[in-house]
């Protein structure tokens, strides 16, 4: 499983957002999901298996990979958890520490 | 990590802004001192802001991270903040208040890592971030970016 991180520059917020989902991903005692983060304008349904952006992305993102996520804030942790999970499980992964 | 970055005169208060044009302005400035980056780089980070999902630089938690292309105008990856007391609104955008705005200068995509990792581990730090929003002063804002 591959999950993507995107914003306009493809290496701040999008590069941040990476970060704290692989923090996520290490919280929820899950190994093997490759992560990276680019520009939208990159984006293909090719890219990732899940797209994260933040809200302001939204509509841009929309069509671009079939499972985009919008999350409010790039630093919530809890936020962050909680989606990176429910997108783990809807691709089959299991989630140990949930 | 960030106190190697952060340095100098790279961290500034101020009580308001009138705008996030005058806040972005501010926080370039040191920057553009320190010949860390061109005067274009401040340019394009105003005119991705205005440009439709320029407010993709709010973190959340009134944080915003000031960034664009290296090839805008860097010459060396290089950090700088503001804080401000009177929360300023992101492209002028209700939905977007903003009191701390970070000023990113990335060489490239990739080699400021470990600069990156040290700033997210500090904003996904609950208590740190609340140390950050309440700063007073420049020496507030120190001891939470130390």
């Amino acid at each position: 499983m591959k999950i993507l991180t995107a914003c306009s520059t493809g290496l701040g917020s999008s590069f941040m957002t990476q970060l704290n989902i692989d923090k996520a991903l290490k919280e929820l005692g899950v190994q093997g999901v490759e992560t990276d983060h680019t520009d939208i304008a990159s984006v293909t349904p090719e890219s990732a298996d899940t797209v994260f952006v933040g809200r302001d992305l939204a509509e841009t993102a929309q069509g671009k990979n079939p499972d985009v996520v919008v999350l409010n804030s790039l630093i919530d942790m809890k936020e962050i958890k909680e989606k990176v999970a429910a997108a783990l499980e809807r691709h089959g992964v299991e989630v140990p520490n949930k | 990590m960030l106190s190697e970055y952060f340095k100098d005169d790279v961290i500034l208060f101020a009580p308001e802004v009138s705008g996030w044009n005058e806040a972005v302005d501010k926080v370039a400035a040191p920057l553009l001192k320190n010949g860390a980056i061109r005067e274009g780089y401040v340019e394009a980070i105003k005119k991705s802001i205005s440009s439709p999902g320029g407010t993709y630089i709010d973190l959340g938690g009134q944080v915003a991270l000031a960034h664009a292309r290296p090839e805008a105008g860097v010459n060396a990856t290089a950090l700088s903040v503001l804080h401000v007391a009177e929360p300023f609104l992101l492209a002028d955008s209700p939905d977007h208040p903003i009191t701390t705005m970070f000023c990113l200068a990335a060489k490239d995509s990739n080699t400021h890592i470990e600069l990156m990792q040290s700033l997210a581990g500090l904003l996904t730090d609950a208590d740190k971030l609340k140390a950050l929003g309440e700063a007073k002063n420049v020496d507030d804002l120190k001891k939470v970016l130390s």
